[in-house]
């Protein structure tokens, strides 16, 4: 498929994160690329050393994505979870495999421009061999109704030596209810890195996540960063889980979040366990409005008091 | 004058202590001007109330800048009017990039890239090397300071105020900061120079020395740092420093005369 015919809508959904998915349709750049329309693949292309498959399922699909031992690829895997209707369910259920030594970066974006009632669920497995580099980066779009239901679930595996990168984002548009699942195993000397940025902009607007890792491997390390808003309204709970169950692991959880306006609420709780008497795990959460001295600072250049406030949310909620 | 500050008090937060007392002096427009007296004597409380920072309100007396009373004005319609303040300790900020944070200020917004770059060329930071990075804790303390400067030249107000711009610098750097005040003020821009120390003060055409919440003079900065001296009983120092010293201003008898009068008070 060289040319999908692809929503307009979803195109150019993400322009305000300086994403345009044009760039990433079949047909543009080297990677390998699945597009759904809702419940349907509009698009798939396969790179050397990368299979890509897909089968459509009464509401939604089952994906194979996987990573052959020792590729190493520039161009990032596009995965586009699109759905330009109001109403309707779309449930997704990728296996994603990197096998030894490989190094790859998968973007997913997630657009639901019209939602009005549209449940998302995503079901994942991931599993990374030993020896890779792998980043997973998915950003969300759900248009501005606060009208859809997001419940992605993932579980993954990170082998030997394995550097993990998960980077969810979720700050344009409004959220509607988001209710977030990540586990993450980290085997013997693995690193990984977890960025949750969410935005909760009104009172229809729910953002539950809950990430957690599990140092289970010798000399493993963690650091979880989730970083959130919520204002006018607009609730966000945050769970950031770290386990150390190793000998010598190290994870770290940390929190921020901003609550602006009457009746947001923002909730953060940190978790953390060491069953092993070498391991070190912390945690730091910080909660409430931005520094007084913060908001000086930027009036002193001119700003209102709101727009100071708007530039430091994006500021704290820019990807990293 | 461009700006003029009349009796003003500022009282601590709690209302309890009276910090600045019946201040008053005015700052010739495109000169130095700066406000010098030891720590602990209000200097920084008088140019965040200048500024009109939300916590330091005068309890009395007004200030005015260009002949228009801003003492009820916010902060944000203070820098609106030309006015701006470039912090001792300015933060830091995760994910607030180099470029964005010194266009915040920037009227003219389709020069916006050139006056940016122009800007972090004044304080003698490459633009190649910081347009990608953000103000976060990977800046030194010293590349903090200058991009705050940049930030508060890039915004072309009449009046910058710069508080206690040389702490935790060290004396190359400073010679360096001297410089950048020359070069702010050829841009036209006046400054008010918030500084405890008499090396750094030595740019300023003017200045104000505020000991224990009062002002006791304004005049031209030699003078008024002499006074200082007097004050402090640092008879040597001031001899070394402004006699002998390459900025020798007055005789020894002068500088004996104004000891005296200071010993007769």
């Amino acid at each position: 498929m060289s040319k999908p015919e692809y929503p307009e809508e979803i195109l150019g959904s993400l322009e305000e994160y300086n994403i345009d998915i044009r760039d990433f349709l079949p047909g543009h750049g080297k990677g390998a690329k699945l597009l759904l329309d809702f419940n349907k693949i509009s698009g798939l292309e396969q790179v050397e050393g990368v299979i890509l498959k897909g089968r459509e399922i009464e509401n939604g699909i089952v994906a194979d994505i996987i990573i052959k031992e020792g590729t190493k690829i520039e161009d990032p895997v596009h995965l586009c979870f699109g759905v330009n209707k109001e109403k309707g369910i779309q449930e997704i259920f990728p296996r994603i495999i990197a096998e030894d030594n490989t190094e790859v970066t998968v973007q997913a974006h997630c657009s639901f421009p019209k939602a009005n009632g549209l449940i998302h669920k995503m079901f994942g497995h991931f599993y990374i061999g030993k020896n890779c580099n792998f980043t997973y980066s998915e950003t969300h779009y759900h248009g501005e109704n606060s009208g859809a239901l997001v419940a992605p679930v993932g579980y993954i595996y990170v082998g030997e030596n394995s550097i993990f990168e998960n980077n969810f984002n979720l700050t344009r548009g409004t959220p509607g209810m988001v209710k977030i699942m990540i586990d993450i195993y980290a085997m013997k000397n693995s690193v990984i890195k977890s960025n949750i940025r969410a935005f909760g902009k009104c009172k229809k607007d729910s953002i539950r996540i809950r990430d957690s890792v599990f140092l289970e491997g010798e000399n493993a390390r963690s650091i979880i960063k989730m970083k959130a808003a919520a204002k006018d309204g607009g609730e966000v709970l945050m769970y950031g889980i770290t386990e150390g169950n190793a000998p010598r692991c190290n994870g770290h959880v940390e929190c921020s979040e901003i609550v602006l306006g009457k009746g947001s609420i923002c909730r953060a709780r940190p978790f953390i366990r060491a069953i092993d008497p070498t391991s070190s795990v912390s945690h730091e959460a910080s909660l409430g409005r931005f520094p007084q001295k913060w908001l000086d600072e930027l009036q002193a250049k001119g700003l209102t008091e709101e727009e100071a406030t708007q530039i430091l949310i994006e500021a704290m909620l820019q990807e990293e | 004058m461009i700006l003029e500050v009349k009796d003003l008090t500022i009282p601590t937060l709690d209302q309890e202590c009276v910090i600045i007392n019946k201040v008053s002096f005015g700052v010739k427009e495109r000169s130095i001007h700066a406000i010098i007296g030891p720590n602990g004597s209000g200097k920084s409380t008088l140019a965040y109330t200048i500024m009109g920072l939300p916590n330091y309100k005068p309890s009395a007396g007004k200030i005015y800048f260009d002949g228009i009373d801003i003492t009820n004005l916010s902060i944000t319609e203070r820098a609106k009017l030309g006015i701006t303040l470039a912090w001792q300790e300015p933060a830091r900020i995760d994910g607030l990039s180099i470029p964005k944070y010194i266009s915040l200020g920037i009227k003219d917004k389709e020069n916006t890239k050139d006056l940016i770059r122009e800007a972090l060329e004044i304080v003698n930071l490459e633009p190649e090397r910081y347009m990608k990075r953000t103000i976060d804790e990977s800046l030194s303390g010293g590349e903090r300071k200058r991009v705050e400067l940049a930030a508060a030249i890039a915004m072309r107000p009449r009046l910058i105020i710069l508080d206690e711009p040389d702490s935790g610098l060290d004396f190359i750097v400073i010679e360096d900061f001297l410089n950048i005040f020359g070069k702010i003020k050829g841009l036209n821009m006046t400054i008010l120079l918030i500084t405890h120390r008499e090396d750094i003060g030595m740019v300023a055409d003017y200045g104000t020395l505020i000991w224990r919440g009062d002002s006791l003079l304004t005049d031209e900065f030699p003078k008024v740092m002499l006074k200082y001296c007097a004050k402090a009983g640092l008879k040597e120092f001031c001899k070394r420093k402004l006699f002998n010293g390459k900025e020798a201003c007055f005789d020894e008898d002068y500088i004996d005369r104004i000891f005296r009068e200071e010993q007769d008070l």
